[in-house]
């Protein structure tokens, strides 16, 4: 890999074969890419498109975020869909949120997501955010997100691995498009 | 084993015989944990004497409070010390009376216990006196009257409506300071808190935190539950150390069951503890040199962290090795061959890690930021308590993988990186030396990784008896506290994690002589998790 990267700086070509790629399925990533092919022009252009994301933790126990940072790793490379993280809600397109509401978060998640511009999504990360888990309703616990914001997906897991992540990611794309024909 | 440990708890009561007048006031509660009854008065003096005795060396690890009214008639402290040396545990039980539940600070005398008190006086209405006590855990909004959320007569989904509050912060004022607001939602994809800047200038004058921003009252959760019901529970405190969690938990519950697990159960636990280990370190690595500005050695990192992540979920199904714990030793077995494959896997990480050693040795622009940023001396790291990867940067040398024995780590001889430079370097190098010696330690292991049963059966725990697990997780001294009720159900379950204790030397390190733009380096040179403090 570090060999990689070092013809890529020195000489500006890539001899090396990319690493180990043994966890992916080519066959069904195929499958994939005909199945992309086969698709209508407007999901195709939909996907073409660049994708602004806010993240919010509201009490998430963390792994979320360690596999949404993996995201931008070299294996998985968000950006190469043309997927960023903003650090201002007001360039964001979709607010991703991981872990049960807490009390202490509630005001600052509404703030957030009022800052955004419209048409916007919430995309719900983990099992915490989607459903609760295991985190009971205590005194600092308020439950799942969506009791309190309009969730578009759900991404459930414990925690959902990187591809998944990527998955729902992709699919907010579509679903952005969507409500912006919507919405003229 | 066991007798052992009985002839050093032995020890250990003649010992303290010699510093403190016990003679029917303590009980044994297991094979290496003494309790002793002390009165409230003598609380602070007693936990100053044990510290400061030469001769056992007691470091304090943790300090709860639980709600005994109904069995005691009184609220009941618990101080925990651990006396490496010897291998013993050693606590002192404090009753503190219903009427007026005060009793005096201890750290007064010990300052790192400063956020435990104040824990125990948001959360039980315990008050220690002597000491300042803002709001830590419950934010200024929670007016608390008669609510203190951890007392049993606290219906467990009672709430409190939430106001908007200001925060407040003290700090220079006059020309020319200004505070920079930081969180709690910050910039990047990092958890939330709010941090404080007072600067003068570039220059930070004064720098504080207001955490606790993901408390979620998981102890709360806990109560009432079965023993195995809280293992999920503690599995999901914290993602970077999921593992090191449930490990702790598991051995102080079985601890409680007086039992011991199977060889191969404790060897593969110590491997994937090892595992965790180089995850995490390999985060932190990622963290200080995209802070450092380095993009290509964090991606670098992420690269070998994502291929520790991929073994975990080859080997366990979970890239952060959840549901593999279960109290009495393992759910399920993992092959030989699996091993060995990870031996060889290893090897290959190993050579790839040589390069990102040097990649981030030889930066000079990396240096430049690293060297004599965030010091932390090492007087005051001890005084603050410090554990883990920090405490050793900062010249204390302690590994309680070395120091005290869990598992089977008093096996193998652990090199133990210290460093005098008490800089963000210094906390970088201590990672890079306990990656290697993490991949060495689980090729040993493995070499040595015996064959057999992976679990036992548990019947019964010891009712109203606390317990604790101590284990060193990839961010320091990690200690689980349980106590079960006489159902055999959760009555008061602790959790003080390393990043707990780190925290204030976050604080002190940003402000020693640093510029703002220092302050992210500083903090991720700790890269202390916020889910395992918040809890």
């Amino acid at each position: 890999m570090f060999n990689v990267f070092k013809l890529w700086i020195t000489k500006d070509i890539v001899l090396e074969k990319v690493p180990d790629i043994k966890a992916i399925d080519v066959d069904s990533l195929l499958k994939d890419l005909s199945r992309i092919k086969k698709l209508d022009t407007n999901t195709r252009t939909a996907l073409s498109r660049s994708l602004i994301i806010r993240h919010l933790d509201t009490g998430s126990c963390n792994a979320e975020e360690a596999e949404l940072i993996a995201l931008s790793n070299p294996f998985y490379d968000i950006s190469r869909f043309g997927i960023e993280f903003t650090a201002s809600p007001r360039h964001a397109d979709v607010l991703t949120v991981t872990g049960p509401v807490t009390r202490h978060l509630k005001i600052a998640m509404e703030k957030t997501y009022n800052a955004m511009p419209k048409p916007k999504i919430v995309v719900a990360i983990g099992d915490g955010a989607c459903n609760g888990s295991i985190y009971e309703k205590t005194y600092a616990c308020l439950g799942r997100v969506d009791q309190f914001l309009p969730v578009d997906i759900y991404i459930p897991g414990d925690p959902p691995s990187p591809e998944q992540i990527l998955k729902g990611l992709l699919t907010c794309k579509v679903l952005l498009a969507q409500k912006e024909k919507k919405n003229g | 084993m066991d007798q052992k440990s009985n002839i050093q708890l032995d020890n250990l009561i003649e010992k303290v015989k010699e510093l403190l007048v016990i003679q029917d006031n303590y009980k044994i509660l297991d094979s290496n944990h003494l309790e002793i009854l002390i009165d409230k008065d003598l609380l602070a003096k007693t936990a100053e004497l044990l510290v400061n005795s030469s001769d056992l060396n007691a470091s304090l690890i943790t300090l709860t409070a639980v709600d005994s009214r109904k069995t005691e008639r009184a609220y009941t402290l618990y101080t925990v010390f651990s006396i490496n040396k010897l291998n013993c545990l050693l606590s002192l039980k404090t009753l503190i009376e219903e009427k007026n539940p005060s009793y005096p600070a201890i750290s007064k005398v010990i300052p790192s216990l400063n956020w435990h008190e104040r824990e125990i006086h948001d959360l039980f209405g315990i008050i220690p006196e002597g000491i300042e006590l803002p709001p830590l855990v419950l934010h200024r909004d929670w007016h608390p009257g008669k609510n203190f959320p951890m007392r049993k007569d606290f219906p467990k989904d009672s709430q409190i409506p939430i106001t908007e509050h200001e925060l407040e912060f003290q700090g220079p004022h006059g020309e020319g300071f200004h505070q920079i607001a930081v969180g709690p939602i910050h910039a990047g994809i990092i958890e939330p808190g709010h941090l404080r800047f007072c600067a003068l200038g570039e220059e930070i004058h004064k720098f504080d935190a207001q955490l606790f921003y993901t408390h979620k009252g998981i102890e709360k959760m806990a109560e009432g539950k079965t023993p195995e019901e809280c293992l999920e529970i503690s599995e999901h405190i914290c993602g970077m150390c999921s593992f090191s969690h449930s490990v702790a938990y598991c051995l102080a519950l079985e601890t409680l069951a007086n039992t011991a697990i199977p060889e191969r159960a404790v060897f593969i636990r110590m491997v994937f503890l090892e595992l965790e280990r180089l995850a995490s370190h390999l985060a932190d690595l990622m963290a200080i040199s995209s802070s450092g500005g380095f993009a290509f050695a964090s991606a670098y990192s992420a690269t070998l962290r994502e291929v520790i992540m991929r073994i975990n979920h080859e080997l366990t199904g979970s890239r952060f090795l959840r549901g593999l714990n279960i109290i009495g030793g393992l759910q399920k077995d993992i092959p030989d061959k699996s091993f060995n494959n990870l031996t060889v896997k290893l090897e290959k990480f190993n050579t790839d890690f040589k390069d990102l050693e040097k990649l981030i040795l030889n930066s000079d622009s990396l240096l430049d930021r690293l060297e004599l940023t965030g010091l932390l001396p090492k007087e005051k790291a001890k005084s603050l308590g410090l554990v883990g990867p920090p405490a050793r940067a900062s010249e204390i040398d302690t590994d309680i993988r070395r120091d005290n024995s869990y598992l089977a780590y008093k096996r193998y001889k652990l090199n133990v990186p210290i460093y005098d430079t008490y800089d963000a370097l210094a906390r970088t190098q201590v990672r890079i030396d306990e990656v290697y010696e993490s991949v060495k330690l689980i090729k040993n292991i493995i070499e040595d990784l015996p064959s057999g049963k992976i679990s036992v059966e548990i019947n019964s725990y010891l009712k109203l008896t606390p317990s604790v697990g101590f284990i060193e997780s990839p961010k320091g001294e990690l200690v689980h506290w349980v106590m079960l009720n006489n159902d055999g159900k959760i009555l008061r379950f602790h959790v003080r994690s390393a990043s707990y204790m780190n925290w204030m030397g976050v604080v002190q390190a940003t402000m020693g002589n640093n510029i703002v733009p220092d302050g992210p380096l500083v903090n991720k040179s700790f890269n202390l998790c916020y889910a395992c403090v918040d809890r």
